[in-house]
């Protein structure tokens, strides 16, 4: 079934305000403290204030609730709100659903955030040795990691389509020198490729260096009319549109007992997004795809129509790629379920990215692709 | 290892899941296969994904298939797991269309430590079922057929 292009056009969200905590290994503070320290940074550079907050919206394994923030915070009401699923996957349908309530009229000022203690709080897959729901038949064989499930996948990409190493470690090598230039990454040791070649298998195929950082990190946005951005002290990044999309068949992380082995929901998201938005790959200047793991990068090209199925490690070597991951990404900056990535998809809108791409007009932020997700666009001019 | 020690992750089964479970522990591989439309279908569930079909039929299959991709498992693991590292996690394509997960073991069902390159592990190789006892919990496993 062909949808038309999107009908809601007279109102229009965009991001009037970021905000992160210093990354670190132990932050040495609530989650729920980070948070809202975070939502009041973020409202701070908007020129906002808690008062002018109506809704709110998190990712699941959020552990403080939307009502316990606004509680905190002495938000007056909230006229929308609501918890997106799916770990990495959540990110950009999170900042969609704000941009959902801005653009029907729900709420004028959105507030979003991720404040998590993934580093110093534990591993979450250490514990959840009763295996319930697709877990049972998964996690008894230690299919337990996030890198696990990944690797399955991997061998199959690496194998259909003849990537090398080197591929895999050009990405890690390139976020390495973005986080370098960027005085927030937590990672600024130089990396080479024989660095890379060098780093331990942890689930073949994949090595240390191929897996994310584990981070405590604290981060927040704030969303708002296009009208009232008008009137505020920082350049506003546009939404100008978004997809979301599980696909057929949906396992989280171990997305590989339907009928076509080495697809990932971004096939389906990738559709709807082009739709939403009104554009094409050529017109994207800088790409932020979500990289808990360094395959996700040149798959992430393939699957959202940059290049074609198999030749995304071509793809990243010709002068047609955009620059991707900017800020170091979750495998170099740190690791806030792709949090990081939407951030700096805003900086690169207001043209404050360390490693800046030249005259942004749009700037693609991905979720993560094993788990159902979704990709949003922001950018320079409105509608 | 006791029988249930908490150290491995441990299935629990529901309604929808039980008799795969059940089938284990009496030696046979059970997968769902719908009366009206013949499909296969994994993992358990209730009705047919494909026609809607309430209550697929638990069919007994042979367990042959074939590597469909495959992982060695290395520190960190679980603490119950790192005796067996570095060990295999094969994706097996069975010869109804279907995929499972299992270890690589040998020919008495026993976690081979090994990072595959001994046995020739590679992705279409032909395997062949058997069952691992796991601190109680019996769990399908995969073998190499030749
Ligand atoms: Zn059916």
């Amino acid at each position: 079934m062909t949808r038309p292009a999107r009908t809601v056009r007279h109102r229009q969200a965009a991001v009037v305000g970021i905000h992160a905590l210093p990354f670190s290994k132990s932050i040495g503070m609530t989650e729920r403290r980070a948070g809202a320290l975070a939502i009041l940074g973020a409202l701070a550079d908007a020129g906002l204030e808690v008062a002018d907050v109506d809704a709110m919206y998190r990712f699941v394994w959020e552990n403080t609730t939307e009502m316990e923030m606004a509680r905190i915070l002495g938000v007056e009401n909230l006229r929308a709100f609501g918890e997106v699923d799916y770990g990495g996957g959540a990110g950009a349908p999170t900042i969609a659903h704000a941009a959902i309530a801005i653009e029907n009229s729900l709420a004028d000022v959105v507030v979003c955030w991720r404040a998590r203690n993934r580093s110093s709080g534990g591993r979450p897959w250490a514990s959840q040795l009763h295996a319930v729901g697709q877990d049972q038949f998964e996690r008894p064989y230690h299919i337990v990691r996030p890198v696990d499930g990944m690797a399955l996948h991997t061998r199959f990409w690496i194998e259909k389509y003849g990537w090398q190493p080197e591929d895999l470690g050009r990405v890690a090598v390139t976020q390495r020198q973005h986080a370098r230039r960027n005085p927030a990454a937590l990672m600024q040791k130089p990396m080479t490729m024989d660095d890379y070649l060098a780093s331990r298998l942890i689930a073949d195929p994949l090595r240390l260096f191929d897996c994310c950082l584990e981070t405590d990190a604290a981060m927040a946005m704030v969303l708002t009319t296009a009208e009232r951005a008008a009137d505020l002290r920082t350049p506003p990044a546009y939404v100008t549109g978004f997809g979301m999309g599980s696909g057929p068949q949906m396992t989280a992380m171990t997305f590989f007992y339907g009928e076509e082995l080495g697809a990932t929901p971004s096939r389906w998201v990738a559709p709807e997004l082009w739709r939403n938005t009104g554009l094409r790959p050529a017109d994207i200047d800088v790409v932020q795809f979500y990289d808990a793991f360094t395959p996700q990068i040149p798959l992430g090209f393939e699957e959202y129509g940059f290049c074609k199925e198999g030749e995304g490690p071509a793809f990243m070597q010709s002068s047609a790629c955009p620059l991707y991951n900017t800020s170091g990404g979750g495998l170099s900056e740190a690791y806030v379920h792709g949090f990081n990535l939407l951030v700096e998809g805003v900086r690169q809108v207001r043209g404050t990215s360390t490693t800046q791409a030249p005259n942004v007009r749009h700037s693609l932020v991905t979720s993560g692709n094993v788990v159902p997700t979704g990709a949003i666009v922001f950018s320079k001019e409105p509608w | 290892m006791s029988v249930g020690d908490p150290g491995f992750p441990i299935p629990v089964p529901d309604q929808d899941t039980r008799p795969f479970w059940d089938g284990c522990r009496r030696g046979e591989l059970l997968i769902q296969r719908c009366g009206a439309c013949g499909k296969w279908l994994w993992q358990p569930r209730p009705i047919c994904s494909s026609c809607q079909t309430p209550d697929p039929t638990w069919t007994q299959v042979s367990g042959d298939g074939a590597i469909a991709s495959w992982t060695v498992l290395r520190p960190p693991t679980l603490p119950a797991f790192a005796a067996m590292v570095p060990f295999v996690v094969l994706l097996v394509t069975l010869d109804e269309g279907v995929r499972l997960l299992g270890y690589l073991v040998d020919d008495a069902g026993r976690v081979l430590t090994t990072d595959g390159g001994a046995e020739g592990v590679r992705t279409g190789r032909r395997v062949r079922l058997r069952f691992h006892d796991q601190a109680g919990t019996i769990l399908p496993c995969w073998t190499l057929a030749d």
